[in-house]
């Protein structure tokens, strides 16, 4: 199992996509750093101050679960795109293996992904608040919390990605599908059943609450079992399938 | 599983075992093919079945209504190279992804030595394969390619580059196989089946995309490889392709076994037909039949005798004083036997 899983690790590093999605996410954060500054102490939002950090580096957190989850579906899906199941599946015949290291794999990958940009966020942002002339604290609980959900999301969202590219194989089919149910059947399912108490149940808002518990929606434990259920589901189902199904 | 048959001493013998009553054995309805197999058939002991290194039994594939392939036994013995031959789409591939265990079988068994390749201790060490539609990574190395494989299968790294060496792949090692010619292509993924070092090699149209010169090459490997006593089960629906390499044909066609004798079997039969010139073709014809010599006519004043001589078929004539405008030796070449084999299977 733990060849397999360094293999996984192997075929990661030796494609563009992971150090691609990292320059990207990186760009990304420069733009909140700067965003989150520019915009402090007016409309409405707070000047910038000694505990302004934690805002911040909180700014990248969605897109990096996002990441995560894209990351999770394009290592399942790309094996069937490029047709590399097949060589993995002839090593490694016991198939259901394959598919438990990918899901050991790809949300470790997300994690590092995502500790590593917050990492630049805060090593950015504390330069420039700086050179503002704001010293802030690294030693900020609200940090902690910060990136204890920002772990947890990329984590559970890396799992998802797996199970769903594992139950959808193909890529494309993959991506759009999430989008569309990110996007739309969420919000479609609440307004049509007509039960607003339904949607902070969905995977999302699950996700959601593991960054941004509190509020209207679940808190940060009770999001993480229930995505963790979901993505515990989604693989299952998935590993079912990519075991039964012809690689043909 | 080690064992090393010098060149040109693996067994001629073709591996018939014993055949289960709900699997017979397919022969096509050719009295010269039936006479190869009876010969071949005749005491297949305990001893060829223990050669047998890949043993499939009535295995059938159903895809909706159409059966893909339908009942296919045979054998593959140990140190043999053995041509996997049949028109497209006569379920080649289908088979070599079942014995693979990448296909599951509607029935019927596909093992390797003794066992199914998903029940296979270390399989990248035993048996090494080359299937189309089995891709790479357009962005990876080829290196990394190999890497990875040898990773997941527990084999030192350093075999990457021993196998790319033994392609001849080592100068494009580091370049990404998206910009990879076919032929380059083919030879990576030979050399992705040769990792492991395995004994056993099974190859779906490797000579696909592959220009003369890598035919050529291709050939010069599979015997090396078969020199050293491995076996290879090699597909390709040109028999001549595989023609110069292989030791046994198995033929297919819709799905189903055709015949499976030695290259030297299949050969006999294109230098056994005569074609005679006669006004008198049908009461020659019948003549020849009562001899045990069967003819096809051709043409209006032409038959063409198979399995026969063309002394032979010149005493007949003369002792019924038929005269012959023409007789001779034919010598059709394999792919006509091919051809005429597959298609009275498919018709």
């Amino acid at each position: 199992m733990t060849r397999l899983i360094r293999a996984e690790f192997a075929k990661l590093r030796s494609t563009r996509l992971i150090y691609g999605m990292a320059a990207g996410m990186a760009a990304f954060a420069l733009l909140t750093v700067f965003a989150g500054i520019a915009y402090a102490g007016r409309e409405g939002n707070p000047a910038l101050a000694a505990d302004s950090l934690p805002m911040l580096v909180a700014a990248p957190v969605t897109l990096l679960s996002g990441a995560a989850l894209l990351l999770g579906i394009l290592g399942m899906t790309g094996e069937f795109r490029h047709q590399t199941v097949t060589q993995s599946f002839l090593v490694t015949p016991d198939r259901g293996r394959v598919v438990a290291a990918k899901l050991v794999a790809y949300p470790l990958a997300g994690i590092a992904l995502a500790v590593t940009i917050l990492a630049f966020t805060a090593a950015v942002a504390t330069g420039w608040l700086a050179a503002e002339g704001i010293t802030p604290s690294l030693l900020d609980a609200r940090i902690g919390r910060v990136l204890l959900g920002a772990v947890l999301a990329a984590g559970l969202c890396g799992l998802v990605g797996v199970g769903v590219g594992a139950l959808v194989r193909n890529q494309v089919a993959a991506l759009v599908g999430v989008l569309v149910w990110v996007v739309l059947v969420e919000g479609l399912l609440v307004s049509l059943l007509n039960a607003p108490g339904l949607g902070k149940w969905l995977p999302s808002a699950a996700a959601a609450a593991l960054t941004n518990p509190g509020g209207a929606g679940l808190s940060r434990l009770a999001g993480t079992l229930l995505l963790g259920g979901y993505a515990l589901a989604l693989a299952l189902v998935g590993t079912r399938l990519v075991v039964r199904r012809d690689i043909t | 599983m080690a064992a090393r048959c010098p060149p040109g001493g693996r067994p001629a013998t073709v591996g018939w075992g014993p055949t289960t009553p709900a699997a017979p054995l397919r022969t096509v309805e050719v009295p010269s093919v039936l006479d190869v197999t009876a010969s071949m058939s005749g005491p297949a002991g305990a001893e060829e079945e223990a050669m047998a290194v890949i043993t499939i039994e009535g295995l059938t594939k159903r895809y909706g209504d159409v059966l893909a392939v339908d009942r296919l036994s045979f054998q593959v013995d140990q140190g043999t190279v053995v041509g996997f031959l049949g028109p497209n789409g006569a379920g080649k591939t289908t088979t070599l992804r079942m014995l693979l265990g990448l296909v599951t079988p509607t029935a019927g068994t596909a093992r390797i030595d003794g066992r199914p390749y998903r029940g296979l201790d270390a399989p990248a060490r035993h048996v090494g394969a080359v299937l189309e539609a089995s891709g790479f990574h357009p962005g990876r190395s080829a290196r990394n390619h190999l890497r990875v494989v040898a990773t997941a299968a527990g084999l030192p790294t350093v075999r990457a580059d021993e196998v790319l060496a033994q392609v001849g792949l080592t100068e494009a090692a580091h370049r990404r196989v998206g910009g990879f010619s076919l032929g380059m292509r083919q030879r990576l993924g030979l050399a992705t089946a040769l990792l492991g070092d395995p004994q056993v090699l099974i190859l779906d149209e490797p000579a696909n995309g592959l220009d003369p010169e890598g035919v050529h090459w291709l050939r010069g490997l599979l015997r090396h490889l078969a020199d050293q006593g491995r076996t290879v089960l090699v597909s390709s629906h040109v028999l001549a392709e595989v023609a110069q390499t292989v030791d046994q044909v198995v033929i297919i066609a819709s799905g189903r076994l055709v015949t499976q004798s030695t290259l030297a079997a299949l050969t006999a039969r294109t230098d056994q037909q005569v074609r005679v010139r006669t006004p008198q073709a049908e009461t020659l014809q019948s003549l020849l039949a009562a001899q045990g010599i069967h003819a096809d006519p051709d043409g209006a004043d032409q038959l063409v005798a198979t399995s026969t001589t063309t002394e032979a078929v010149g005493q007949v004539a003369a002792a019924a004083g038929i005269v012959l405008y023409e007789i001779r030796a034919e010598r059709s070449n394999l792919e006509d036997v091919f051809l005429q084999l597959t298609t009275q299977q498919g018709a």
